[in-house]
């Protein structure tokens, strides 16, 4: 038991609920700690008695004896044992409590400072991200990968577009439910740059498990660049083969779904492609992004996220090399 | 001790047909066309067909989409996110026809409705032929038919994703299918 | 022209017919307009002639006054494309032509303008504006001011960027064309743009105002009413919904639509914008007509724009600038909470604001508005506005839109009903002075028609179920109705014959988004059905039936 800690500090809390990498899960943290001492405690002291207990043979008689129609107990160290057990268990449950309380109050103030705001709409099976901005010409939409400021509080706004999802980043906080007509939210203020993964934790589908999301942390001035980049629209492309490639994605089925920033297609149904190949992952986290998983990827999507809401496209081979060179022009 | 085994006998043998039969509706069909199929020109609206008695029989890949539950689920999905509803409502029509009643123009069979989707027609339907797969418009026509009341009830979806403002799909009275005017529209 | 006169006054000032001699009005001569669409145009009536512009296909007839039943002269067809129909969002309708320079100049379901020689029936020149690939039709009635023939497009739902171009007269060419998003450029805001509120001045607020790429698939269109002062050259129109009417898909005041423009009519440059609901959330589309008045103000007079607008409140803007004198309820309205005068800005009401994944219930008015397109009548002579409009109110659940070119950018489910009260519609006799209204009569119905007013004293309108009535202008008294055919939605309008003998004339065909229902042979089960309106009017098909015949009406001959 006391084994899966120690592995935890092993990794490199890339998706760890034993890292620090934020506010909140530090408090998290904490918490499970002051929660771990005190049960610790408590069961060595259950576990004591009950090996004291069976150690020690019963001894003759009972606690209680009637004598002249009255009781009077015969052993008065019973009762009092039991009354401090309870006093303890009372103390240490009240301690708990109070633990919680503070480590509740602390992460909704600092909820109530966020300077950012990103709003997380959930699908089966992917994230639709989107930054908001008080200036709304620069409001982004991205997918599946979450870049954040390190230091600034961060609050996300979580909705949903079908079922009952679940936004859990180990590394950075913990989960909040995403439920269709409601909206939640979940505030963040990371700590460390580095890269977190993060995925669904309520099951909503036949795809559940392949239904990651990446977090990066990364220094305000990285962040805000990456923003102006993003908002920049798709590039356009050069060789024939992607030119041909760019004709179908824009007139036939991808257009349907899918939206390139500066071309014709505006679908909304799945995720934004305006810079696709600067992801780390198709399809939230299914498979590494790299030209082969792409090709792969657009050949056949059932065959490798059976049941995703992707139809396999009836590409002739032409079609699927032009279509995966256009792909691959869009970082 | 012996009626009992008989009654747990039949009641096995019950069970068995009922879960055979629900397989079949369970069943998910993930694009088994290969590339180049279209949707046969026996899918015409009823018209007069010249020659010989008129003999247009079901397409056969009506039997994976018709009453079968992945279908018809996915079917919905497609209908609002494509922009059916926006013409068609959630049955009632608008720009478009109405689709819940009992008039089709252009035919109110499951293969028909996929070649509407497909062709279009020249009073305004568009033509998905190259935007939908056939896997899609197959779903949406057994979603379409769902409308109506066609496919059996415990294959449609029980929960509308919209606005609860009409009757739900496991209480539609089943409409008959019957021809419309498609003259002078 | 369609509003009677560029002030869009749609009075008229003929007395012979008078409240004391109207019970004897009675059917002069009737045409079968051979379609059996919404029929929103007015009857043109030039020289002798009456020119009748019919929905989809279009067609022009031309009848002969001078003789005995107005026998046809001559038919102009211009074979619109079919397909054109599938993507009008609120019926097949036309409303109306223009008469200019001896001929007849008209739009067509499919983004056609065609000017036809008004003696021979023959083309002058066809100019092809709109694009019905990416979902754009259009509806409007043109108006030709100052040499140009002014064109608006229509295709709010569709996710159509919207404009107003202006056409040369005599050849049919392009002269001007300004968008109502995107940069200032296409915009056509300049350096004589003076916007009278601090928010609607900026650069570039077409882009600014919109998340990226947004305005593109925008909407603003014009497909209602311009006005035109001669004496300063300027023309007045507001501009349509946004797109999609789930406005959470595009944060921001969305400029330019919702709003009034004041342009010059030669150039096309922007003189000043109002925007009317920023960030619009219901489409409350601002295209109603802006009547040109002179009102009492202070101690002189003021140059003015009477509108009773869709989002419910009866605006007096000052037209040199565009300043909001007043903004007054003449309904119902509990999705707003008021206009602010100092800054200019409607006020929302948050409780009403539509959001995704849930139904906010009961929200007036409902999508079409205290008012839609109908236009009322203004009489100078009692000083009213005659505003027939509806009581409506609606529940309204949003979902992401989708966008693919060609069809619907909605995202939303409506259901209307009607508001407190019960009554569906009703004809309101508002005065804009006294910031109330004077009479109002109820209809159980909504109203769709727009309404006349005559200088003999009296207001004609026509319900959807086709009861075309005449009401004393002073005090709202029913003093005359027919029952006609198919429900009313066109406008009436009221000319001297060449016989000298004033006639009443409207078209009742039954359709446009409020009785698409019937026409259209929707099936109210479903009430979402034609955007929600179809729950609104569900008793309507056993009330009426399709048509679209022209009835003439005059007292009879001495």
């Amino acid at each position: 038991m006391l084994a899966l800690p120690l592995c935890a500090c092993s990794i490199q809390h890339y998706q760890s609920t034993f890292s620090d990498a934020a506010v909140e899960v530090r408090q998290f943290n904490t918490l499970f700690a002051i929660f771990l001492i005190v049960c610790a405690v408590m069961y060595s002291l259950v576990i004591a008695f009950l090996v004291g207990g069976i150690v020690r043979r019963r001894r003759a008689g009972e606690a209680y004896v009637v004598e002249n129609g009255k009781h009077h107990e015969t052993n008065p160290l019973m009762r009092i044992g039991i009354l401090v057990w309870g006093a303890t268990v009372g103390m240490g449950l009240i301690a708990l409590a109070i633990a919680s309380f503070f480590a509740d109050r602390s992460m909704a103030r600092a909820a109530a400072n966020e300077k950012l705001s990103i709003t997380v709409t959930a699908n089966q099976w992917w994230w639709d991200v989107q930054y908001n901005s008080a200036d709304v010409s620069k409001t982004l939409r991205t997918a599946n990968e979450i870049h954040l400021p390190v230091g600034v509080p961060v609050r996300i706004i979580l909705l949903s577009n079908d079922v009952i999802h679940s936004f859990w980043v180990p590394s950075l906080a913990g989960k909040q439910d995403l439920i269709p007509g409601r909206e939640n939210d979940i505030s963040i203020t990371p700590t460390k740059v580095g890269l977190y993964r993060g995925q669904c934790a309520e099951y909503c589908g036949t795809q559940h498990a392949n239904m990651a999301l990446v977090v990066q942390v990364e220094p305000y001035g990285d962040f805000l660049k990456w923003w102006q980049d993003s908002l920049k629209p798709a590039m356009k492309p050069t060789t024939l083969l992607a030119q041909a490639g760019y004709q179908y994605v824009t007139t036939r089925e991808c257009a349907m779904c899918h939206t390139i920033a500066g071309t014709s297609a505006g679908g909304t149904v799945g995720p934004d492609l305006s810079h696709f190949a600067s992801a780390r992952s198709i399809a939230a986290g299914t498979l590494p992004m790299n030209e082969a998983n792409i090709l792969r990827w657009v050949d056949d999507p059932q065959s490798v996220k059976p049941g995703t809401k992707m139809p396999k496209v009836p590409l002739r081979p032409a079609e699927l090399n032009a279509v995966t060179a256009y792909l691959e022009t869009l970082k | 001790m012996s009626s009992r085994c008989r009654t747990n006998n039949s009641f096995l043998a019950v069970a068995t047909m009922l879960a055979l039969v629900a397989c079949h509706r369970e069943e998910r069909h993930n694009e088994p066309n290969p590339f180049g199929a279209s949707i046969k020109a026996g899918e015409s609206p009823p018209t007069i067909i010249p020659g010989t008695a008129p003999n247009s029989p079901l397409d056969p890949r009506a039997a994976d989409y018709d009453n079968n539950a992945p279908a018809i689920a996915e079917g919905q999905f497609l209908y609002t996110r494509m922009n059916c509803v926006g013409c068609h409502a959630h049955g009632g029509g608008g720009m478009g026809p109405a689709l819940m009643d009992d008039k089709w123009r252009y035919g109110g069979r499951i293969d028909q409705i996929a070649a509407t989707i497909a062709e279009g027609r020249p009073n305004g339907m568009p033509a998905w032929r190259g935007k939908l797969t056939e896997a899609q418009i197959w779903k949406l026509s057994a979603y379409v038919r769902s409308l109506s009341g066609q496919p059996s009830k415990d294959a449609v979806s029980s929960r509308a994703d919209a606005m609860s403002a009409g009757t739900p799909a496991t209480l539609t009275r089943r409409e008959p299918v019957k021809n419309a005017d498609t003259a002078g529209r | 022209m369609p509003g009677k006169d560029y002030a869009s006054t749609r009075f008229s000032g003929l007395t012979q017919i008078t409240p004391s001699n109207v019970e004897s009005l009675g059917l002069a001569f009737t045409f079968s307009t051979a379609t059996t669409h919404g029929y929103e145009a007015p009857p043109l009536v030039v020289d002798g002639t009456m020119y009748l512009i019919t929905p989809f296909p279009n067609v022009l007839y031309a009848l002969d006054l001078t003789k005995p039943g107005a026998p046809q002269k001559w038919a102009f067809k211009p074979e619109p494309a079919a397909a054109s129909q599938g993507v009008a969002c609120c019926g097949t309708v036309n409303r109306g032509a223009v008469f200019s320079s001896g001929k007849i100049i008209f739009n067509t379901l499919d983004g056609q303008t065609i000017a036809v020689d008004a003696k021979s029936g023959k083309q002058v020149w066809r100019t092809q504006l709109g694009n019905i690939q990416i979902g754009e039709t259009i509806t409007m009635a043109p108006l030709v001011a100052g040499g140009k023939v002014l064109v608006g497009n229509s295709g709010g739902e569709m996710g159509v960027p919207g404009w107003l171009a202006a056409l040369d007269e005599s050849t049919g060419k392009l002269a001007w064309k300004a968008y109502h998003a995107g940069p200032d450029k296409q915009v056509l805001i300049g350096p004589r743009f003076r916007p009278f509120y601090a928010s609607d001045r900026g650069k570039d607020l077409g882009v600014t105002t919109w998340p990226p790429n947004a305005w593109k698939i925008g909407g603003g269109n014009v497909w209602g009413w311009i006005s035109y002062d001669p004496t300063t050259k300027t023309i007045y129109y507001g501009t349509g919904n946004p797109g999609p009417w789930n406005a959470d898909q595009r944060p921001g005041d969305n400029k330019f639509t919702t709003g009034v423009f004041a342009r010059d009519v030669n150039t096309g440059e922007a003189l000043w914008f109002y925007h009317t609901t920023p960030h619009d959330i219901y489409d409350h589309d601002d295209i109603n007509e802006s009547i040109i008045a002179d009102i009492p103000w202070g101690n002189g007079r003021r140059p003015v724009l009477l509108r009773p607008a869709r989002d419910g409140f009866f605006y007096v803007i000052d037209r040199r600038n565009g300043q909001v004198l007043s903004a007054t309820p003449y309904g119902y309205v509990n999705g707003y909470k008021g206009v602010d005068l100092k800054t200019g800005r409607m006020i929302p009401n948050p409780e009403k604001e539509p959001k995704p994944g849930r139904v906010t219930r009961n929200i007036c008015p409902a999508a079409p508005g205290l008012k839609d397109w109908n236009p009322a009548a203004f009489s100078p002579v009692t000083g009213l506005v005659y505003i027939p409009h509806h009581n409506l109110c609606m529940d309204m659940a949003v979902s992401t839109a989708n966008y693919i070119s060609g069809t619907p950018y909605v995202g939303a489910d409506v259901k209307m009903y009607g508001g407190p009260g019960g009554y569906r519609g009703v004809v309101t006799a508002w005065d804009p002075l006294a910031r109330k209204p004077v009479w109002e009569v109820k209809e159980e119905l909504p109203l769709w028609s727009p309404a006349l007013a005559t200088a003999g004293g009296l207001v004609f309108y026509g319900t959807l179920d086709g009861w075309f009535k005449a009401l004393d202008a002073k005090s709202g008294k029913l003093l005359w109705q027919f029952k006609t055919g198919s429900g009313i939605i066109g406008q009436p309008i009221s000319y001297r014959g060449p016989d000298g003998r004033q006639y009443i004339a409207v078209v009742a065909g039954v359709g446009g988004w409020a009785g698409g229902i019937v026409d259209g042979e929707l099936d109210p089960r479903d009430p979402t059905a034609a955007l929600g309106f179809a729950n609104a009017v569900r008793d309507l098909p056993s009330k009426t039936t399709p048509g679209g015949m022209l009835y003439v009406f005059a007292l009879p001959h001495e």
